[in-house]
């Protein structure tokens, strides 16, 4: 199966039609916990990016070495590999990023979103092919934990990027991880109902 | 068969692959690593002693660390300080196994160097070499003795308690009055928004300044903080108010934050005990230290 899709087109795939949260919905446990506000959203996200493209590189480099029947363990191997490479090197070269970034990207070895893309992706296409659609997945994660991170924040806490926006705090339940639930639940809601209402307008099925 | 023995061998070289590359990176970070950690620490040690920002730290301040080791056999229990002796090169460190009741049983001097006995793994093994065969020693903390110009001026106490969820670890600056001077949280695992807000400036600000008095029976009250209050302990008025509140506040308890009592009031009990554990053991160690003629650095 050769792909046909320009590296823009993978990016904006990845981002929009087919998001890993909104609209694959997959990795919830760290979208739902971790949203608690933007900035913690946005750092979770770059992780994902990084440990996504270079395992999607990784795994399109060698995926005619892979054995068929143990791939899935190969791909959690790489993952926890380059998981614990980005590790050590930002706890050793960037220590202010580290420390706030830290407890995010030990969390990532399990993400669903990265196993899934080297399997229904990296594991079939060329490697240039692989590095955009990791580039888009990950962004497209990012994006979507930043949107839930900002209705999370501007209801819980009432601040936006750590900034007092609304003076007081309307609803602190939103901080809590079940109302991330709750959360993604709307969201993805909303974001169908954008693109039926989309399609609909301009006389698309 | 065949297939299985594939399986096996390509597992086992992938296997290897990731551990030579996870094993190389830890090789050539581990260092940095260390070296950033040490550093983030000494940062957080002269932030509470209020050399904040870079601000410069005068010649004369000097740092003694004394290790706490708890000493046990089958019949009896022992605390052991290992202690700086004097400063400079050429120095030492002194063993001092007191028993419960406070009296001295030995003294000991431990050969070790001041960038060695920063390793526990020495220190453990020239400290039980130092006790005999048939004890078991295990650490229990580290406490710093500051000095300025050979006047102690603070002690540096780190900690752990029980938090909400795990561990809560602190590092607390007291004056020799014990009144606090400054709390750090070092690490943490409450719930982000609820029980995370004791990192915040206007919880930990509550502490400063608190008598010895007033610690020993800290307790926290449910009630929001008065606004001028929060104002002063998130550093929004001038420095001369802030210490008026401070004076004002000394003797009250701790706000509780809203939502997570329980973390405050975890926060509250573990300084208490840290401070009212150490003033004990302190003035043991003092009285045996004086009464034995010891020569230490502070």
């Amino acid at each position: 199966m050769a792909n046909d899709k320009s590296s823009m087109q993978l990016i904006s795939r990845g981002i929009l039609s087919e998001n890993p949260i909104f609209k694959l919905a997959l990795s919830m446990c760290p979208a739902v916990g971790i949203s608690t506000t933007v900035m913690n959203g946005f750092m979770l996200g770059v992780a994902v990016l990084f440990v996504q493209v270079f395992s999607s590189i990784t795994i399109s480099l060698f995926k005619n070495l892979i054995h068929p029947r143990i791939r899935i363990p190969t791909y959690t191997l790489t993952i926890a590999t380059w998981v614990t490479v980005i590790d050590l090197v930002l706890a050793a070269y960037m220590p202010e990023a580290y420390a706030k970034m830290g407890i995010f990207v030990k969390l990532i070895v399990a993400f669903a979103i990265i196993t899934m893309r080297l399997e229904m992706f990296a594991c079939k296409e060329s490697v240039k092919d692989s590095f955009w659609d990791g580039l888009g997945m990950g962004l497209g994660f990012m994006v979507g934990m930043m949107a839930i991170g900002f209705v999370r924040e501007l209801l819980g806490s009432g601040a936006i990027l750590g900034y007092d926006v609304l003076g007081f705090k309307p609803l602190l339940f939103f901080i809590l991880p079940s109302a991330g639930f709750f959360v993604v639940g709307l969201m993805m809601a909303f974001f169908n109902w954008i693109e039926i209402y989309y399609k609909r307008s301009r006389g698309l099925k | 068969m065949k297939d299985m023995i594939t399986i096996v061998v390509r597992l086992t070289v992938s296997c290897v692959l990731a551990a030579t590359v996870m094993g190389l990176c830890f090789i050539f970070t581990s260092n940095a690593k260390k070296h950033n950690e040490h550093i983030k620490e000494q940062q957080v040690m002269y932030e509470l002693l209020g050399y904040k920002d870079g601000a410069e730290i005068p010649g004369s301040l000097a740092l003694h660390e004394v290790y706490r080791y708890v000493i046990s056999s089958s019949e009896k229990q022992s605390i052991g300080y290992v202690v700086p002796q004097g400063h400079g090169e050429e120095t030492g460190f002194i063993f001092v196994n007191i028993d419960l009741n406070g009296v001295l049983i030995e003294t000991k001097p431990i050969a070790l160097s001041e960038s060695e006995v920063l390793e526990a793994e020495t220190r453990n093994k020239a400290v039980l070499a130092a006790v005999g065969p048939g004890y078991e020693v295990s650490f229990a903390d580290q406490t710093i003795v500051v000095t300025d110009n050979g006047k102690r001026i603070a002690y540096l106490l780190g900690g752990k308690f029980q938090g909400f969820k795990t561990f809560v670890s602190v590092m607390l600056a007291v004056d020799p009055a014990f009144t606090l001077i400054g709390m750090e949280i070092l690490e943490h695992e409450e719930d982000p928004g609820l029980g995370a807000e004791i990192e915040q400036d206007y919880f930990k600000n509550q502490f400063k300044g608190k008598p010895f008095e007033a610690l020993k029976t800290i307790n926290v009250v449910k009630a929001p903080i008065p606004a001028d209050y929060l104002k002063a302990l998130n550093g929004k008025v001038s420095e001369g108010d802030i210490l008026k509140f401070r004076e004002q506040y000394k003797d009250h308890d701790i706000y509780a934050l809203t939502g997570a009592t329980i973390s405050s009031r975890a926060v509250s009990n573990g300084v208490k005990g840290i401070v009212t554990k150490f003033s004990y053991r302190v003035n043991v160690l003092d009285k045996v230290l004086k009464e034995q003629q010891l020569a230490v650095s502070f």
